[in-house]
């Protein structure tokens, strides 16, 4: 199966390198090695054969001269003791016609090969075979064939592929090492990269810094990352700036519009005029809720959202929270159910109290009419689980992962609903922070939210700080 | 008439909060620059200050501890209040008694001064 080389991790790669590398030149180097050693064995072993072909043939002559065939047996019968590795010896006449033979005791008989070329010398699997001339006063009066047994030869290249293969085995075990001693200096510098990378992105603490001290690629990669994160702080420490301003340029006119209207509300008898100066109350609310969602939205990317954890009774809130709606949406019937009384959960009271304003106002938006909203709340051994349930219209499937997400609004055209889509992400950072959960499930008619809150068995550390 | 000074450099939310103030029955004097403050505190001798965190020119936190480190002046409840809801967080370092958040309901700013008002007796 084929591996994608982008899946096999740097670590490895690295090590599979430095070994494929060395595995490789090693061969080639091998391969050369054992070919010129090999080759230089034949050249002489042919030299060594041809001479003693030489002296045959010269030995030979008188032989040949005379047709003296016992004469010429003996002569190659001395072979024996002279070299024993020839295997088979023969001597034809000009004519090419077999003259004298010898074979070694136990071995075959000669079968003069058909190619008599003189002088050649030809490598078999196991044997080498000589074809000299024989010659008197510059004319060939016959030839000598030798068959040497090539034994040794097969031992020098069994013992060479051995000691190559001992000596690849080795390499191969070396450049693991040093590939596996070498790789931590390049991916574990990587893998620290990442993971810092990694705890920041989640974390939104832009000020962790790594140190490095060596000048390779990674050392300047790792200067850019640094150098990356310190423009992200400043940009970030210019956005904090913004957000201090905003808050304060925003909301100081607010301060203003909306106290005098209370104070001209307070002061109005007449019910028309007060009723003209409840829409601009109302829509000074409106607008007062959509700053803070902007501003909570830039907090909550710049990581500055902070909690004030405290134990706080979730059921009283719920119900602060719900008679505080029922004042001002009186349509809708906002019930508890399974109310217990006590259900203690350490959180930030003010947060939590945005969420279910949050979620209880869009149960309200998004069911028109006099319906009802069902809030009930049952604890685990591990969480409070917070459900909210409406009537309305529901949420689309394909829709369902969206609503959290920043700026969302609906697809629905049918439905216009007013504000800037904020609501439901800032719930879900809330909630994230606190390390809960947050989600919504659709059954046919209208929509359940839930989240969760983990239940805290010790007493709370913190103290709210007002 | 319980007397309350009230500190903030933004004139109209200064006047917002004395008419609310003087309509429910407190005596108030408004300043809007920080340097009067001490003065303030000797000659009106108040007894509650509600005071703006973000003064043109100092922190009202830094104010609040001074208050609350004067021999004089230590017992006067001390309420912070500003557009910065963050600044909740701050309360408890300089020593003021609350912290209200802008925008506020007056409603609410009324509870509270009453509260800390009513508590002194």
């Amino acid at each position: 199966m084929l591996v994608k080389l982008s899946d096999i991790s740097i670590r490895n790669k690295l090590v599979l390198m430095q070994m494929f590398t060395s595995v490789l030149v090693l061969s080639i180097v091998f391969a050369v090695f054992v070919i010129t050693d090999i080759n230089s064995y034949k050249e002489r072993k042919v030299k060594s054969v041809k001479s003693i072909a030489q002296v045959v043939g010269t030995n030979s002559i008188s032989t040949l001269q005379f047709q003296d065939e016992d004469a010429a047996k003996e002569i190659l019968s001395e072979l024996h003791n002279v070299a024993p590795e020839i295997i088979n010896a023969a001597i034809l006449d000009k004519n090419g016609n077999l003259f004298a033979s010898y074979n070694r005791p136990g071995s075959d008989t000669f079968i003069i090969p058909s190619n008599k070329n003189v002088g050649s010398s030809t490598f078999h699997d196991h044997s080498l075979l000589v074809n000299n001339p024989i010659v008197n006063e510059n004319e060939i009066i016959g030839n000598v064939f030798l068959n040497v047994e090539l034994n040794e030869l097969q031992q020098i290249k069994k013992s060479k592929y051995e000691i190559t293969a001992v000596l690849l085995i080795v390499a191969l075990g070396f450049s693991f090492l040093i590939g596996a001693a070498v790789q931590p200096y390049i991916s574990k510098r990587l893998l620290r990269l990442l993971k810092t990378m990694n705890e920041v992105t989640e974390s939104g603490d832009y000020s962790k810094k790594i140190s490095d001290d060596g000048k390779d690629e990674i050392s300047v990669l790792i200067k850019v990352y640094n150098n990356l994160m310190l423009q992200v702080r400043k940009n970030q420490q210019k956005k904090d700036e913004f957000i201090g301003i905003a808050s304060h340029e925003f909301k100081t006119p607010l301060t203003s519009i909306k106290g005098y209207l209370d104070l001209l509300d307070l002061m109005e008898n007449d019910e028309g005029k007060k009723q003209l100066v409840g829409k601009a109350q109302r829509n000074v609310n409106k607008l007062e809720v959509l700053i803070k969602d902007l501003l909570d939205v830039s907090k909550i990317q710049s990581g500055q959202l902070e909690l004030n954890m405290q134990r706080f009774n979730i059921d009283e809130l719920i119900k602060e929270t719900i008679a505080a709606f029922q004042m001002l949406s009186p349509t809708h019937h906002l019930i508890l159910k399974n109310t217990s009384g006590e259900a203690f959960v350490y959180a930030d009271k003010q947060r939590i109290e945005q969420v279910l304003i949050n979620l209880l106002s869009n149960a309200i938006k998004y069911s028109p009419g006099e319906k009802e909203v069902i809030i009930s709340y049952e604890k685990n051994d591990t969480d409070m689980i917070i459900k909210i349930t409406d009537f309305g219209i529901g949420i689309a499937e394909e829709e369902r992962l969206n609503i959290f997400e920043r700026f969302y609004r609906t697809k629905d055209i049918s439905v216009h609903i007013s504000g800037f889509g904020l609501g439901l992400y800032i719930c879900r950072d809330i909630i994230k922070r606190h390390n809960g959960k947050i989600w919504v499930e659709t059954q046919g008619k209208g929509s359940s939210f839930y989240f969760t809150l983990p239940l805290k068995t010790k007493e709370p550390v913190l103290q709210q700080k007002v | 008439m319980k007397k309350i000074l009230v500190v903030d450099d933004d004139l109209d939310i200064l006047t917002l909060v004395k008419l609310a103030l003087t309509m429910n029955g407190f005596t108030v004097e408004a300043i809007s620059r920080w340097e009067e403050v001490n003065n303030s505190l000797i000659n009106f001798g108040p007894d509650l200050v509600l005071l703006d965190v973000s003064l043109n020119g100092a922190d009202g936190r830094d104010i609040c501890r001074k208050i609350k480190e004067t021999d004089n002046t230590k017992h006067i409840p001390v309420i912070l209040f500003s557009a910065n809801a963050n600044m909740s967080s701050f309360v408890h370092d300089c020593h003021a008694e609350s912290f209200i958040a802008k925008p506020f309901e007056l409603s609410h700013l009324l509870g509270t001064i009453n509260t800390y008002t009513y508590k002194q007796n």
